[in-house]
């Protein structure tokens, strides 16, 4: 199993540190991450935007599906959050208890770590996603 | 345009085979299609190796050259690869080769050794179906979006957990007859019940398990067909597509990729099919089995549960549920126990329709791809 890589890892740090949009000048569909073409109809005549990386959890699960690199933060909450623009996106949700997390709720990106290929490896961070509390 | 006829196939147990790598069991597969086909190994123009994960679990590339070293054959020799689907991809290329007079005899082998290593590491290459840099990335693996679907079908159409189980507990009965079939045991709902939760609320007893095996298929043009002895089934057509990533379809509960190519490739072949008609769909969780029979009309929107007790030749040799699913090979067996049942010759079944069909999917319906067979 190939350990993590600096290079893929970094030419895609916009898409790990803040969440890029695509917003297709055809079809007018937003979707997410940053692309070249839009994933709907194909069109290379996108432009990216910006998400404001608040949203509400659409669906999520409480998974205790192990994969390596995965020993710590089990179970994870693997959730699909609608973004205020809209579009939905596949996410982690963190700070939070099984019990705590309901549909519906409101939830902020925060930076975290993803993963490391082991104690001394590589560590990937990048956006996953918490209850909004104060509010 | 030239026919194509499956004309012989070869299965290996479904299991844990710590004793056999990817080559033993490869070549046992391959021995058995050949010898059920009446054609020596000599006589192949084509070696076509499905297997999705060789890189990850086996350290190996360039498969199919590695594989046609250990037979001692000199042929052009191709692995393909298309996720859970790379069996039917690489029979769909062996049967335009096969058309297109390219070739005259194409020998498929698909084969997956998942057990090489602890199972995190095993999901590790399993997740790696999904898009790395957007989905494995963010810890994202199929089985949560499998029970994110489970979750949305059973609050949209008033399933329980335990109405669920129904799926399975069919797999296991149907396991029973098939000798290649790895959990070939009957499971009582109150285990099922207690299962570990995986995501949940999908537990292990809604997934295929983690296996080994191989399987292969002897595909040959119509004339090498009619001098054989045994009976060759004719490979009808194929059709596959794709859909965007799950997360961006609004949707999880419906199967767009296969509804797609089903509907294109019935209105080409004509093909009617109903709940007699001989079907294996991709149930490498219970919740896609039968999102595939909505997907394919057998049964209404959320209805799928209802419709499974009147389908005595749904995935008969226990589908990846309890046969298993050895990924790269998975179609193959598919095809492989599909082929034996209009052979006639399936283990405790009669089929007397003219048409069967495969279904297989990579992913939450990531693609899908439909084969049918016809004798």
């Amino acid at each position: 199993m190939l350990k993590n890589s600096i290079s893929i890892f970094w030419r895609k740090r916009s898409n790990y540190y803040r969440i890029k949009l695509t917003k297709c000048r055809k079809c007018g569909r937003i979707s997410y991450p940053a692309r070249e073409r839009c994933p709907y109809c194909g069109s290379n005549d996108v432009e990216h935007i910006d998400s404001s990386g608040h949203g509400k959890i659409l669906n999520y699960t409480v998974s205790y599906y192990r994969r390596e690199g995965d020993a710590e933060n089990m179970p994870r909450i693997v959730a699909l959050v609608r973004l205020d623009e809209g579009v939905v996106i596949p996410a982690e949700i963190v700070d939070s208890s099984p019990e705590e997390i309901k549909e519906g709720m409101e939830v902020e990106a925060v930076l975290r770590r993803l993963n490391s290929d082991d104690p001394y490896g590589l560590i990937y961070y990048g956006l996953k996603f918490t209850p909004v509390l104060n509010k | 345009m030239a026919k194509t006829y499956i004309a012989g196939v070869g299965m290996t147990k479904v299991g844990r085979h710590y004793e056999k790598g990817f080559k033993e069991l490869s070549l046992e597969a391959i021995d058995k299609a050949l010898k059920h086909a009446g054609i020596g190994i000599n006589e192949i123009d084509y070696l076509l190796v499905s297997s999705a994960f060789p890189e990850l679990t086996l350290h190996q590339s360039d498969i199919a050259t590695i594989l046609a070293q250990e037979l001692g054959i000199k042929v052009r020799a191709l692995r393909v690869d298309a996720g859970e689907a790379s069996g039917a991809a690489a029979v769909a290329l062996g049967n335009d080769l096969i058309r297109l007079g390219r070739v005259r005899t194409v020998l498929v082998a698909g084969v997956e050794k998942m057990s090489e290593y602890p199972s995190a590491q095993a999901n590790a290459a399993y997740s790696s179906i999904l898009d790395y840099e957007y989905e494995g990335v963010r810890n994202v693996s199929l089985v949560n979006y499998a029970a994110m679907t489970l979750k949305n079908y059973m609050e949209r159409y008033g399933v329980s957990r335990e109405e669920v189980f129904k799926w399975a507990i069919k797999m296991h009965e149907n396991a029973l007859t098939n000798p290649y079939a790895y959990l070939s045991f009957k499971v009582s709902l109150k285990r099922m019940m207690d299962s570990q939760i995986m995501s949940d609320p999908i537990t292990t007893y809604d997934a295929f398990p983690i296996c080994d095996g191989a399987a292969a298929l002897v595909m040959v043009e119509e004339s090498v067909a009619s001098t054989l002895d045994g009976k060759p089934v004719e490979l009808l057509d194929y059709e596959a597509i794709n859909s965007e990533p799950p997360y961006l379809r609004g949707e999880l509960t419906e199967l767009p990729a296969t509804r797609k190519a089903f509907k294109k490739l019935s209105k080409r072949t004509g093909i009617v099919v109903d709940e007699e008609t001989a079907i294996q769909v991709h149930d490498s969780f219970s919740i896609y089995g039968l999102l595939a029979l909505e997907a394919l009309g057998l049964a209404g929107k959320g209805k799928a549960l209802e419709a499974l007790d009147n389908m005595p030749y749904l995935n008969h040799g226990g589908g990846l549920k309890a046969r298993g699913h050895p990924v790269g090979a998975t179609p193959l067996y598919g095809l492989a126990e599909l082929t034996l049942l209009m052979q006639n010759s399936y283990p405790g079944l009669n089929y007397s329709r003219d048409i069967s069909l495969l279904h297989t999917m990579s992913g939450h319906d990531n693609s899908s791809w439909l084969i049918v067979l016809r004798r």
